[in-house]
């Protein structure tokens, strides 16, 4: 038998910000292959565990573990190596540069050739180059935005650009995939889309999935677990059928009076 | 255009400029050869900034300070001892100094190597900073090399400079290390360093998470940066003869930064371009700043004029051209040949299918 191991584990996380406590005591065991929604109201503390988790900030108590690995303190980009790869609330392309050159700056990490073969040109460096570039065509494809690649990607839709950076994200090869607000600026149709595409990607990549979300449809129609926070706590955890009907949740999104009304 | 096509096409514009530069070196008089050498040290200067401020996106004051770590390197290994002994006056220099001996394409390395390793030294800590934070810090390096220069007679000579500096420039070899300066940071920043460098231009904690070393990229870009500075600061040394700490001050920054902005932030022709017209609008302005009429309009003479002017120009192209003079268009044989193509396009429709 194969003796499952978590992914990531959150062990009793806290961060504060001088006097503020953004989040405390926050438990999260994630296994591989899971796809786990967390909600809350706006400033509950849902981005600043994202940064946590990505080596942005790191938490004032406690450590964060990624397969078996205290990565507490790790630079962003040694965790990227990792196996962790996010998208942000606020989008964050590299908006001057193409399309094409948004996805093959997430195959950097895996980059092999050094700095004098990079401006020598040096035929390892150039085989290296034409490799990633045709990765990135084909990741491209799979999401429709090919035909955009000579393109500024800040000049695309906002729907695509959502898309771009998830694929950026993917580019990374990671093993977990966080995603802030996914479906944040869409109308239900695309917001439908990316359901779809979200479940697709999480099978094509072999992929565990941790996201963050306002739109209760995405999160109650992909998520099997779902955790709640409210100011930095965790209010609840469980199953759609569980959260729906937990009286804390309620009571944190729509005031104490509804639960008595 | 086929990439066999376009080396050719490199070559033959390489011994084209070749031709030029050994033409010029024969026939023109010595005023002219030095602004030409003046402009070409400013673009190797100009492409150097724009590495680590157009297309890394880092604003750094700091390239006077990494030309004077140059230019008084190089002094200290081209002079002959002998000579060294007789101006180092205020104190007499100290050993190994004394003694020190190099050709010239040496001591343009080293100059360039020890600035680099100086960049890095600075660098580690300073690059942390953001904006215009990063750009007072640099500054104050700068600031801090020029006084430790003008304190340090054993060393410098102080303010009295050093004089007699055997004139090694010429047009070989500051357009040789302009040249060499644009082949080495185009090759970089097409490749996938350069990609990184631009990725923590356009969006820092994007290209972190994606796995792209900040400090590592920032470092080795501001080295790299410093480097030619240093090689340039050399060959600034050697063509001028006479250094002393005074001609390193804020100013001297300031011009690469006029420069670099005039050109484009992130395009290298537009770096050339700008080099070139700088160093030469600054000697054909002179006449404006000996006064002179317009209509019943007497001006006198202010001297400072020029730079006035190139102020206005910068402001104009900050508001207006915000992708600087060029607009932000870099040159290549292909996009010079759709450029001729369009001016002449009965002729050049057979030799395009020869491109």
């Amino acid at each position: 038998m194969e003796i499952l191991m978590e992914l990531l584990n959150a062990d009793n996380i806290t961060m504060k910000f001088g006097g503020l406590t953004a989040v405390s005591n926050f438990k999260l065991k994630i296994s591989p292959g899971e796809l786990v929604g967390l909600i809350g109201p706006n400033g509950a503390g849902k981005t600043t565990i994202f940064n946590m988790i990505t080596g942005i900030y790191t938490p004032t108590i406690n450590k964060i573990y990624f397969q078996d690995r205290d990565i507490t303190g790790i630079k962003p980009d040694k965790i990227a190596k990792a196996g962790i790869a996010r998208t942000f609330q606020n989008i964050r392309l590299l908006e001057n540069l193409t399309v094409i050159d948004n996805v093959m700056i997430g195959f950097h990490l895996h980059l092999k050739s050094n700095l004098a073969s990079a401006i020598l040109k040096f035929p390892n460096y150039v085989r290296e180059e034409e490799s990633i570039y045709h990765k990135s065509i084909e990741l491209l494809e799979k999401v429709e935005l090919e035909k955009f690649k000579q393109e500024k990607a800040g000049s695309l839709p906002y729907g695509q650009q959502r898309k771009l950076e998830i694929v950026r994200a993917l580019a990374t090869g990671p093993k977990l995939l966080l995603l802030d607000e996914p479906a944040a600026g869409m109308n239900p149709q695309e917001t439908k889309e990316l359901m779809s595409f979200i479940q697709k990607i999480q099978n094509d990549f072999d992929l565990t999935i941790f996201l963050i979300e306002h739109d209760m449809k995405v999160v109650m129609g992909i998520c099997r677990r779902i955790l709640v926070m409210d100011y930095g706590v965790t209010i609840a955890e469980g199953n759609p059928a569980e959260i729906q009907n937990n009286p804390e949740v309620i009571k944190a999104y729509l005031g104490v009076d509804a639960i008595y009304a | 255009m086929k990439k066999q096509n376009e080396k050719i096409f490199t070559i033959l514009a390489l011994i084209v400029l070749g031709i030029l530069v050994y033409l010029a070196e024969n026939n023109l008089d010595a005023y002219k050869l030095r602004i030409l050498n003046l402009s070409a040290i400013y673009v190797t200067l100009g492409v150097s900034l724009n590495l680590i401020y157009g297309f890394t996106g880092q604003f750094s004051l700091g390239h006077a300070g990494f030309m004077a770590i140059g230019a008084y390197v190089t002094t200290l290994l081209v002079l002959p001892p002998y000579y060294k002994e007789m101006i180092f006056i205020l104190e007499p220099l100290v050993w190994p100094f004394t003694v020190m001996k190099a050709p010239f394409i040496v001591a343009l390395l080293l100059s360039g190597l020890l600035s680099a390793l100086v960049a890095i030294l600075i660098g580690l800590p300073v690059l942390r900073l953001r904006g215009d934070y990063l750009g007072i810090a640099t500054l104050g390096f700068a600031e801090i090399v020029r006084i430790i220069a003008n304190n340090i007679p054993q060393v410098t000579n102080g303010a009295l400079g050093v004089k007699g500096i055997p004139e090694f420039s010429n047009l070989w070899w500051t357009v040789g290390v302009a040249v060499f300066t644009i082949y080495i940071i185009k090759g970089l920043i097409n490749s996938s360093f350069g990609r990184a460098l631009m990725a923590i231009r356009e969006n820092e904690i994007a290209a972190e998470v994606i796995g792209v070393s900040l400090t590592y990229h920032k470092v080795m870009s501001f080295a790299i940066s410093a480097f030619f500075a240093g090689v340039a600061g050399g060959l600034f040394a050697c063509l001028l003869t006479t250094i002393d700490p005074k001609a390193f001050m804020f100013v001297m920054t300031f011009n690469i930064l006029i420069v670099v902005v005039l050109g484009g932030l992130g395009s290298i022709t537009g770096t050339v371009f700008a080099a070139f017209l700088f160093n030469f609008s600054l000697e054909y302005l002179r006449p404006i700043e000996a006064g002179f009429n317009i209509g019943p309009i007497v001006i006198p003479s202010i001297p400072g004029l020029r730079m006035v002017t190139f102020s206005a120009l910068l402001l104009i192209v900050i508001l207006y051209m915000k992708n600087g003079l060029m607009g932000g268009i870099e040159f290549s044989w292909k996009g010079l040949a759709r450029f001729i193509r369009k001016i002449f396009p009965n002729k050049k429709s057979s030799e395009g299918s020869v491109m």
